[in-house]
Formats: structure tokens, sequence, C-alpha cells
């Protein structure tokens, strides 16, 4: 009986865990982009996470790679921590916060406090990557949408 | 003949007219054209003005981003804490207590240069000088540099510190910080097997193993209880740490440290530890084992296993810990229960409450609870 309640408990929490990982679904569509000299073709969710995570750290081509963020309050930044990242941006800012302050972080993301930066620093820097709404670079040939939240 | 006059002349009057209305009708036409051109000309000198608004605009948030950051001569952060506890620990009373007020100052001195430091101020320090001959009339609290290092990172994948650093060792020995971790209570064993902080150089590197990271500290140090200027003897302490991030959130590794201490006891220490952290649910565990080379041969270990769930601006955790002193004595080992819930007022401000239960397994020390309840905030633009 202990056994079966254990395992009951452990499906419960896995659910519950299952829940919270599901994206949460914003209406303005998400532009993952990188520069337009970056030879990178499209990329799955997962890599993104692994930029963002610290995980890969370099291009393809051995270029470092510069990751943006916006605000934690931005509703983009929600969108994109909960779809790419798996969490809430908060959660992930205080994560971030923890590794900065013990000075273990690798690469962490620059916060931007626009879109307008993003795409301007993205159009320049060619290991940049950066999230915009979509809406803010369709017509933009200085940047290459790699990856879109819808 | 001047009926054919009259005939004649209403003809080219007829013929005018229709010569000339083809005419003005083509004039008016032109005229559309010409406005319509202009027109465009117009949307375009409009897109154009509204283009290089938007530039101005990005401009001067980017000067002002810019320089906000250069204002930041020196980046300060850090954290602070104050609790009040409930406690039923013999010999204790209930009280309020300010307990950290930790304060990191980051300076990028070169593009691969920067310094670090953490100066922490535990329970409101005071040092009062005796005025009539300069000794210590009053001392309370702790006042500790916690972390003083110079970094060298040429590459983002690994770097050199060198000055006193924490001990990179398991999870909690980081990664411990009040705002960031659920509990204000730490582990039984932090501080005891491996010590808290290293006065050395160390090594971190990181290098990509298939499509995993694995992270290593490699370092050497003057020893516990060897710190700044007083190190009590020859030998060095080493130690190392590896970390690998198996897959999307589930990472585990391991640590150690040896020594030969100031009463010339050769210490080894080792710990092994696993984190998986997705979605909201976080599940941390750390075992640790020190062989102390005495004549008897004596063993510390110690073992937590920390659950915890971010639900909104709540997150619920609950630790196991164990710690056992002397695995030769079997009274000597010390159980903690907890129970922790946190609310998140901003990410930056947590109320946490927190129960523990202690229990012994020498029946002359009396088993108590403990209710902490604390307000922690994190400084700095983090």
């Amino acid at each position: 009986m202990p056994a079966r309640k254990t395992l009951i408990l452990v499906l419960l929490i896995f659910a519950l865990n299952l829940l919270a990982a599901s994206p949460a679904r914003s209406g303005e569509p998400v532009a993952v982009i990188v520069n337009r000299d970056n030879m990178v073709g499209n990329l799955s969710p997962d890599e993104i996470r692994k930029m963002y995570t610290n995980n890969t750290l370099n291009w393809s081509d051995g270029v470092p790679v510069i990751l943006y963020d916006l605000s934690v309050q931005n509703q983009l930044r929600e969108a994109f921590s909960s779809s790419v990242l798996g969490k809430d941006a908060e959660r992930v800012a205080e994560e971030w916060a923890h590794l900065k302050i013990t000075n273990q972080a690798k690469n962490p993301p620059v916060t931007m406090k626009s879109e307008a930066l993003i795409i301007r620093r993205v159009s320049t820097e060619r290991g940049a990557i950066g999230y915009v709404s979509l809406s803010a670079v369709r017509n933009n040939s200085d940047v290459r949408v790699i990856y879109t939240i819808q | 003949m001047r009926r054919n006059a009259k005939t004649t002349a209403l003809l080219l009057m007829a013929l005018c007219f229709l010569w000339a209305a083809p005419s003005k009708a083509g004039a008016a036409d032109e005229r559309l054209d010409r406005l319509e051109q202009e027109m465009q000309e117009l949307k375009k000198e409009n897109t154009e003005i509204k283009k290089r608004i938007g530039n101005a605009e990005t401009d001067g948030e980017e000067l002002r981003h810019n320089m906000g950051l250069l204002s930041k001569l020196v980046d300060v952060s850090g954290y602070a804490d104050a609790e009040f506890v409930f406690t039923g620990q013999q010999d204790e009373h209930n009280k309020f207590r300010v307990r950290h007020l930790s304060l990191f100052f980051t300076k990028d001195i070169q593009k691969e240069w920067k310094l670090f430091t953490e100066i922490e101020f535990e329970d409101a320090p005071r040092i009062e000088s005796n005025p009539a001959n300069d000794t210590v009339a009053k001392s309370q609290g702790t006042l500790f540099v916690e972390q003083m290092y110079i970094e060298y990172h040429p590459y983002m994948n690994w770097d050199v510190r060198v000055g006193r650093y924490l001990t990179p060792a398991g999870i909690w020995s980081i990664y411990r910080y009040p705002p960031y971790v659920p509990t204000q209570t730490s582990p039984l064993f932090y501080k005891v097997i491996f010590p808290e902080v290293a006065d050395g150089a160390l090594l971190r590197n990181s290098f990509n193993l298939m499509d995993s990271v694995l992270d290593t500290h490699l370092y050497v140090a003057n020893g516990s209880g060897n710190p700044g200027n007083t190190d009590r003897n020859q030998n060095k302490a080493a130690g190392a740490r590896v970390n690998l991030d198996v897959m999307h959130g589930l990472s585990m590794g391991a640590s150690f440290y040896g020594e030969k201490d100031n009463q010339d006891i050769r210490r080894a220490s080792y710990g092994a530890h696993l984190l998986y952290n997705r979605a909201n649910f976080k599940l941390q565990t750390e075992f640790v084992f020190r062989h102390n080379n005495t004549s008897g041969g004596i063993n510390d270990r110690g073992l937590y296993a920390q659950l915890s769930y971010d639900i909104k601006n709540w997150t619920l955790a609950g630790r196991a810990d164990w710690y056992d002193k002397n695995d030769k004595v079997s009274k000597d080992a010390h159980y903690r229960y907890t129970g922790a819930l946190n609310y998140h007022f901003a990410h930056n401000v947590v109320g946490k409450v927190e129960y523990n239960r202690n229990e012994f397994a020498d029946r002359s020390v009396r088993d108590y609870n403990e209710v902490i309840m604390a307000i922690v905030v994190a400084i700095g633009d983090l």
C-alpha cells in the first residue's frame, strides 16, 4: 500500500510538472533572430535553449554567441521563456541572478530595454541572437528569423 | 450664300469644340497622374521620415543604455535578510535576527580581467574600541571577506581565479544564497566536510561532450583554517569538482577535497550530487563523506535531499537532512526535517516561513522544533 501511494504521489508530481512545462501562449508571434551573415539554418527550440542556458557557447563556425533578452516584465520574454526554456521568465531571471551573484555564469544574456535595440544589436553583431515580435522584423533584411513562436 | 456661310461657321465651331474636348480631358488625366505621383513621393518621404524618427529614438535609447552601463563604475549587487526565530532548542531564545547583509562588488578591469569581491556582514557586526587604550571594548557579529579574487577569462569556456573563492563542491557550497534557495537553514554538513572558502588558485573549464557539457573546477589552496596570511603549515590542499549536464534539466557530478591540516591529520572529502531542475520542479540531493586519518580513522558523512515546486508566486519545499560526525559512534547522528513555504513578492523580494524538526541519535540531547520567518531581498540590477 505505501508503495502504491508513493507511485501515485510521484505520478501526480510529474503530471503537475508536465502541466507547468506546457508553453504559455501570447497573442503576438515571437521571432528568434540572428544576424543576416550568420550561416546557421533554422534552429530547433532545444538548440536555442542550449544557447540560453550556456550549454552552447559558440556558433558552429566558432563565433561566440551573444545572447539578448528583454526585461522580465516584457510579455515577449514571458512567451519566449515559457515556450523555449520551459519556465516562467521570473524563475529564469532568478536562476541567472543566482549564477551571476556567484560569478558562475559563463555567458549571461544582455538585457535590452526594447525590441528595436535588440534588432539593432543583432543586425550589427555576427554572433548575436535575440527574440522580438515577428511584425517588427518582417521586412528587415539585416536579420534572419530562425525560429517562430506562434 | 449667307446661309452657306452660317452653316460653315457652325460646322467650324462644332469641329473646334470636338477638337478641344479631348485635349481638355487629356490635361485633366495628366494632372491626376502628376498628383498621384506627388502623393506617392509624399508617402515615400513620410516612410523615410518615420524610419528616421524610429532610428533617432533607437539611437537615444541605445545611448541611454550605454550611458547606464558606463555610469556603473563598479557593479554592486548582493542580498540582505532579516528573520524571526521561534526555537525550542535548549538554552536558546526566540529572537529577531538581522542575519545577512552581503555586498558583491564586480569590476571589469579589462576585457579579460575582472575583480570579484563579496563582503558579508552577519548578525549586524559592531566593533567598538576603548578610547583609553585602543583595545576592543565591544564586538558583535561577523564581518567577513567571503570572496575576493582576480579573474582572468580569455574565453567563455575557461577562466582562472586567484584569491579567495567559495570552495567548489557539490551544489549547496556554490548555489546557496538566501534569495534563491527556499530555506534559511543550510544542510547540516555544509561548511563542515568541505570548507566554506578556499584561499588559492582555481581553474574553471567547460568541455562539450557530445550533446552535453562537462563543467570542471580544479584548485589548490592553503587548506581549511588557514585564511589570508596565516597559513600555519607547509601543506597545500587540492580539490576538484565535475558537473555533467546529462540532459535537459538533469545534471550530476562529484567533488573531492584533500588536505593535511594544521594538526598533520590527512583528510580526504568526497561528494556526489544530483540536480533535476525542469519546469517548476526541482530536486537536489548531495551525499558527502570525509575520511579523517586520525589514530582511529574516523569518518564523518552527510546527506540531504530537497524537493521544491513553484506555483505562480509560491514555492513549496521539503528537505530531509542527516549528518553523522563520527561513524564509529552510533549516537552522533543529527537528523533534520524541513518544510518551507516561500512567497515571491517580486523576483527579488521573498518572504519565507520554515519549519525544522531536529532529532538526535544521542538521547541526552533534546530534540527540538524551530520556526523561522524571514524576509529576503536581492540587491542590484541582476
